[in-house]
């Protein structure tokens, strides 16, 4: 179609782009629609973006316009690009900033408008209405400050996106620096920092191993304010606490945790979601912890996890900076765009194999080892009842012998088996002759293990969900999954992270997932390797039997 | 057609229509048969017969629907003018006293002129007569306000006024009194026609009353008044400025508002059409090259929607047509808006690819053609969409909206046919292309020129009149298909307009033959060729178990891959995704894992991941186990019940079945002996080839019996061509001869005692319509109620609705007569002897 026309990219009708990443202008291109379209797949040789109304505006609020977008795709497409999509994306973007939030010198809060119809439009939404105050002009009307997240979040579903020009309030002041001694932020992560510092509020995705902690530290070091930081479970709690001590200018005494069993507050705060959640007589004690200081800084961890009382929350705290930490964000709820309204839209995305490539965090060799059940297994399958099949089939005696198998293949390097079913795992437990570790195990029990495991006492560890997130493992080279939460595509991302820290000799890591054939739980493990397949994991799978007959790929 | 002609001598005027036609030379009387080809359908007897032919209202109202903006507002200017009007008068209505717009002088010769050639307008020029039909159309009346806002005359509107008022009033405006009324309003009438005066009088008028004469000035023209008018409005009504027009109305008469306008008929003349601006410039390269992308699309998107419906096709309606609810889910298939589904639905049945199978639960399916289109290149199969939707007389756009007695219009179905849609098609196109090469104007811009090439008719509704809308579905569509893009005209959409108007040279319109959308369409197709993706024969797989072909794919692939995998998501590229399901389907076809993976291995630029041949392999496993003998040949059915049947059956002892698995059986008999044993049987069998390699099954896609498409279906008759028109005229003079020849013994021998006059009733009308026109006394056979025959005399005065009203003068009384009781007419002598 002559040579302007042979770039990268293709342009799809459902407005997703494929870029060719072989392609010389690979590069180019990626850089080029980064700023409006969401990487939503990346495997080996096609990446696909997505370009949704939330990645144009996000574009706008960044200082990007139609005209740029429009190049950029016209410039790199192999075909001509759909007039009308063309239009579209113009049109789509041309929505966002006709409505602003403003401070107002008397007024405080305000919402203002360029295009009077598109006030008059939203204002008589029934949702808008009790989010705002008196019409101050035919301009402008006064918004409730405590509203300024949910009008936000209200104006975006309507299609009318705000732009937020009301700032941020500093916060306490308080002296933080990175203390980079023998080591440095690496480069993705200085990127993040910045990124999410110029944009002001936002999330940041980099893969389980990637450093996530630092990016918080970093953002830490340049609010120089007191920081909130929220994250998932007391032993995450522990190691954030620990880092920061470690990796930059404070101190133990200028960490308070508030958690179940200690609820101190300082000047950096810790916080669990559990404890945040707490219900008591209907309300949420523990809330009022965001308006205990005044805080300059809220950090979520792992914001893919996000509870709801807390995303209510959230919408409150719009004029202070806030930091989301994820490696997955796919929310099973569907709720990732709550997550963008409310902490901020994505300020940092990097592919996993990216990071790999530079070698970040360990290559890893993902296996779903595929087992044949007995014949009286599978007649016990085919007559449970429909709720108890998944949990039937994922502990399965055949699924725990190959379990035993491999741990046994894999003799002498640091193995965890991760499952679902306390029961199962017990079992596995006893005959592994290894600790389990579970809910009711306690805080310092876990730490007690974790620790040996990492001193290389003990070799392998069975753990439930509690290790799926920010237990910081680096020396776990192999793990292998047995039964997950149905087809929770960030667990299995999750778990496959507890393997990826890099290894001190670049050893490869190991992620087996052992799936009984012929049942559900083949169709959630396809389910949930989508996220992992899509990032460039590449699944083999094996057969049990000659897996055990000791052949290997 | 276009020069004035010169004036005519006063003594040599013609004194009605058909004597001026017959002065006309023929292919003047050609311009006007192919302007108003309604004349001659049926062909007219003689030029009296067509004279008053073009003078009837329907034919009348036809013409004056077809004039351009400014032809029409000349029209109307002398349908307020006095009749006859001289040139000067006219130019001065439209030009108005100070002549502010050089442009009306100089585009009015033309306007005069295709009215004249329209035969609207004859007569000299110092004597411009406006048939009286026109003149009835569009002058002023109470009922139908002017398009001019004039009002009527004061001579109009003083009519039935008591002698003593108009004394009163020419005495307020300051004329001297007159012995009888109608003096008195040609005294009023000078004077208000008279600047100089008329600007005297009004000076005096209080600020107020000039206020009302303003707000009367452009119309319309009628205002209320209460019992007791304020000082102000009794001022004018004093002097006649403002004259009673029933209890409570007031209305300006034409002269004082036509000395408000300084002399002008209209507010604004529009001699010249609006150009087609601004422009807006594109790269031509681009356009042509999205153009193109947008056909590749559209053929995708038909044969898509006709895959859709080669099983199982939609059921037609019984009163004709798509249901709403089969049109929302072919909508859900295609992934776009129902109104463009209708567009693509109707665009496949306008190209004879889509019909119903005429079967007793009837369906649309496709055609045979439909298979013969999928054969050809892809050039070719865009240009036969495109020249039938340029032909079409179906309005897509129709659908979904409410036909006068408010039921929905259906897709597909009946009553979307519009006469105007292929006109307003090429028009559109036709204006397009007078603009250099990847030029675009707004929609807006080409409706207002669109409007004043064929002002728009007044509609009730708050819809647009129909060529509006035909015109902007036309944008709409042209885009869609790729004809235009970005609103300007491709290469390849140019080169389907015929070479005249591809060149902006406007003629009268006529739907273009067969052959020359043929050529058009080889000339379009020469021009996208080049334009279209080459199809690839190679597509990427990768370890996410999906697969990427990153541009068309070559046919065989395409089918292949579409059982293999499901279509994620399309457009430049399509993304295949493969599903435990989807291999089981292409397996299902008979297929094997092997084969399949051969078949990907071939096709790959890399190398098959391994969970997808793992996934073959796992689904392959489970599909069957291998087993290996010798039949003669096999029988498949998904039904096994059938199968079972079949085995039950003593008849088929001789094919030796056995039963392989539930779905297949093996034979010992020869295929062909199979398939003529199950026939025998009752059973409608169908033979695989050999290779078995493309296997999907052509027997369940259902086509319907042999279809043409449907015909266009022009409004009005259809626009004769040259030969046509050449035999017309020929026929119509050798007519008039025979009827001026043979006129005068009649007429002569016409009042022989006893005998009645005798004409056929077709020349009976004429001679009474001519007579009106001409306000002569003919000579008519009567027949009264009681059978009574008697001879008359009379001035017919008016013909309507079968009756002649005309002053009798054998009776000396004016009455009506039933046309179908008149004998005969004939003229009386010239001279009365």
């Amino acid at each position: 179609m002559g040579e302007a026309l042979n770039g990268p990219l293709i342009v799809q009708s459902d407005k997703t782009l494929l870029l060719e990443v072989d392609h010389d202008q690979a590069d180019a291109c990626r850089r080029a629609i980064a700023p409006f379209a969401e990487l939503e797949r990346a495997p080996e040789h096609i990446h696909t973006y997505r370009v949704t109304p939330l990645g144009l505006w996000n574009a706008r609020a960044a200082g990007h316009d139609a005209e740029q977008v429009v190049d950029a795709l016209v410039a790199f497409s192999r075909y001509p690009v759909p007039h009308a999509l063309l239009v579209d994306i113009a049109e789509t973007m041309a929505r966002y900033g006709r409505l602003k939030l403003v401070k107002h010198p008397t007024h405080g809060l305000v919402l203002e408008c360029t295009d009077r119809p598109v006030l008059e439009e939203i204002l008589r939404s029934k949702k808008i209405q009790p989010l705002v105050g008196a019409r101050i002009d035919p301009d402008t009307v006064a918004v409730h400050p405590s509203e300024r997240g949910q009008i936000k979040q209200t104006l975006l579903k309507l299609g009318w996106p705000a732009e937020d020009l009301a700032g941020y309030v500093d916060g306490e002041a308080h002296p933080i620096e990175l203390n980079e001694d023998g080591w440095a932020l690496r480069p993705y992560q200085k990127q993040a920092v910045e990124g999410f510092w110029h944009g002001g509020s936002g999330v940041v995705v980099l893969p389980c191993g990637a450093g996530k902690t630092l990016v918080g530290a970093g953002a830490m070091a340049q609010a120089k304010a007191t920081t909130l930081i929220l994250v998932t479970n007391t032993v995450s709690a522990r190691q954030w606490k620990h880092e920061l001590v470690k990796r930059t200018s404070l101190t133990e005494d200028e960490i308070g945790e508030y958690s179940g069993t200690r609820k101190e507050i300082r000047p950096v705060t810790i916080a669990t979601y559990q404890v945040l959640t707490t219900k008591r007589k209907g309300i949420y004690p523990h809330l009022e912890l965001f308006d205990s200081r005044d805080w300059g800084l809220v950090v979520y961890d792992e914001v893919h996890l996000l509870p709801a009382p807390v995303f209510k929350f959230t919408a409150d705290l719009q004029a202070r900076r806030r930091l989301g930490l994820t490696a997955t964000l796919v929310r099973e709820d569907g709720r990732e765009s709550d997550v963008f309204s409310l902490i901020g839209p994505k300020r940092f995305d990097a592919p996993w194999k990216e990071i790999e490539a530079q070698g970040y965090i360990a290559p890893a060799d993902c296996v779903e080892v595929r087992v044949n059940l007995t014949d009286s297994e599978r007649l016990a399958y085919a007559t449970a009842e429909a709720e108890e099949k998944y949990r039937y089939c994922a502990t399965t005696a055949t699924k725990r012998k190959v379990t035993e198998a491999l741990v046994a293949k894999h003799q002498g390097e640091q193995t965890l088996v991760i499952g679902q079913y306390i029961d199962q795992l017990d079992e596995l437990g006893e005959h592994l002759g290894a600790p389990v570790i579970k809910g009711e195990t306690t805080n310092a029990q876990r730490e007690k293990l974790f620790d040996a495991f990492r001193q290389g006492e003990l070799s392998v560890l069975v753990v439930s969900k509690v290790a799926n997130f920010s237990i910081d493992l680096p020396e776990a080279t192999v793990a292998i999954q047995v039964s997950g939460t149905f087809g929770s595509r960030q667990e299995e991302a999750q778990r496959l992270g507890r393997v990826l820290r890099p290894k001190a000799d670049g050893h490869e890591a190991r992620f087996y997932s052992v799936v009984a054939r012929d049942t559900v739980d083949q169709d959630f493990a396809a389910h949930r390797q989508r996220f992992l397949a899509e990032q460039g994991y590449a699944y083999r799978i094996m057969d049990a039997d000659s897996l055990l007959a000791g052949e290997d790929a | 057609m276009t020069t004035p002609r010169r004036p005519t001598s006063t003594t040599g005027a013609p004194r009605t229509l058909a004597e001026e036609l017959r002065g006309r030379p023929d292919d003047a009387l050609a311009a006007l048969l192919l302007a108003r080809p309604d004349l001659i359908n049926p062909m007219p007897g003689d030029l009296t017969q067509l004279a008053t032919r073009a003078g009837t209202r329907a034919s009348v109202v036809r013409a004056l629907e077809r004039l351009d903006r400014f032809a029409l507002q000349v029209a109307e200017a002398l349908a307020v003018a006095p009749d006859p009007c001289p040139y000067a008068t006219l130019d001065a209505l439209m030009g108005g006293d100070e002549r502010t717009d050089p442009r009306v002088a100089r585009e009015l010769p033309r306007a005069v002129a295709t009215l004249r050639d329209q035969a609207l307008v004859w007569g000299g020029e110092d004597r411009l007569r406006l048939v009286r039909t026109a003149r009835e159309l569009l002058a002023p009346s109470a009922a139908h306000p002017s398009p001019t806002g004039l009002g009527p005359s004061v001579a109009e509107a003083t009519a039935g006024m008591s002698p003593g008022r108009i004394q009163q009033i020419i005495a307020a405006a300051g004329l001297p009194a007159t012995h009888d009324p109608v003096t008195a309003v040609g005294a009023l009438t000078e004077l208000f026609e008279d600047r100089t005066r008329m600007a005297a009088l009004l000076d005096a008028a209080p600020a107020d009353a000039t206020a009302v004469l303003g707000k009367l000035l452009w119309g319309p023209p009628y205002g209320t008044v209460t019992a007791h008018p304020a000082p102000h409005l009794r001022w004018l009504l004093d002097r006649g400025l403002l004259l009673s027009a029933g209890p409570g109305n007031v209305v300006l008469p034409r002269e004082v508002a036509l000395h408000l306008r300084a002399g002008r008929a209209h507010r604004t003349p529009e001699p010249v059409a609006p150009g087609l601006a601004p422009v807006t410039e594109h790269a031509e390269r681009t356009v042509d090259a999205t153009a193109a992308g947008q056909a590749f699309t559209a053929l995708a998107t038909v044969e898509e929607l006709l895959k859709e419906w080669e099983t199982g096709g939609p059921p037609v309606l019984r009163a004709g047509g798509l249901s709403v609810r089969d049109l929302k889910r072919a909508a859900a298939v295609l992934d776009t808006t129902e109104p463009m589904t209708a567009f693509w639905a109707e665009l496949a049945y306008a190209a004879g690819l889509l019909a119903s199978d005429g079967e007793v639960d009837e369906r649309y399916a496709p055609t045979p053609a439909y298979d013969d289109w999928l054969q050809l290149p892809t050039e070719q199969r865009w240009t036969r969409l495109a020249t039938a939707w340029l032909a079409a007389t179906r309005a897509a756009g129709l659908v979904g909206g409410r036909d006068a007695k408010a039921r929905t219009l259906a897709a597909l179905g009946p009553d979307l046919d519009r006469g105007p849609a292929p006109e307003v098609r090429h028009r559109v196109l036709a204006l397009l292309a007078t603009l250099p090469p990847g030029a675009s104007v707004t929609p807006d811009t080409l409706l207002a020129r669109l409007h004043w090439e064929r002002p728009p008719r007044a509609t009730t509704g708050p819809e647009e009149d129909l060529r509006t809308r035909l015109a902007r579905w036309t944008v709409t569509e042209a885009e869609l298909l790729g004809v235009i893009n970005r609103g300007a005209l491709s290469a390849h959409g140019r080169a389907l307009l015929p070479a005249s108007e591809a060149d902006g040279v406007r003629a009268a319109w006529r739907p273009p033959t067969d052959a020359e959308l043929g050529a058009a369409g080889v000339r379009a197709a020469a021009l996208l060729a080049p334009l279209l993706p080459e199809p690839l024969d190679h597509i990427l797989l990768q370890a996410d178990l999906t697969a990427v072909a990153p541009g068309p794919l070559v046919r065989p692939l395409a089918q292949t891959l579409g059982v293999l995998a499901d279509i994620e998501s399309k457009g430049g590229a399509t993304v295949y995704r493969f599903t435990p399901a989807s291999v089981r389907r292409a397996l299902d076809a008979g297929r094997t894992a092997d084969d399949l993976k051969a078949f990907l291995t071939g096709h790959s630029r890399t190398p098959v991941p391994q969970p997808l041949a793992y996934l073959i392999d796992d689904i392959a496993r489970r599909h069957g186990h291998l087993r290996v003998g010798a039949a003669s040949s096999y029988l498949r059915c998904d039904d096994e019940a059938v199968l079972a049947e079949i085995l039950a059956d003593r008849r088929s002892a001789p094919l030796r079945l056995r039963r392989l698995a539930p779905t297949v059986l093996a034979a010992q008999a020869a295929p062909d002996a199979l398939l003529a044993g199950l026939r025998d049987m009752g059973y409608a069998p169908a033979a695989e080839s050999a290779e078995g390699d493309v296997l999907i099954s052509r027997a369940d896609a259902h086509r319907t019996p042999p279809r043409t498409a449907p015909a266009p279906v022009p409004e009005g008759p259809p626009a004769p061509d040259a030969t046509l028109l050449g035999a017309a005229v020929r026929a119509i003079r050798a007519g008039d001869m025979a009827a001026t020849a043979e006129r005068k013994p009649v007429a002569s021998a016409g009042p022989a005692p006893g005998g009645l006059p005798r004409t056929t009733s077709a020349d009976t009308l004429a001679a009474v319509q001519a007579a009106v026109l001409t306000g002569t006394p003919v000579w008519i056979g009567y027949v009264n109620a009681e059978g009574a025959a008697s001879q008359r005399v009379i001035a017919p005065v008016r013909v309507e609705g079968g009756f002649v009203t005309a002053y009798d003068h054998t009776a000396d009384e004016v009455r009506t007569f039933p046309l179908h009781r008149i004998t005969g007419a004939a003229e009386l002598a010239d001279d009365p002897a």
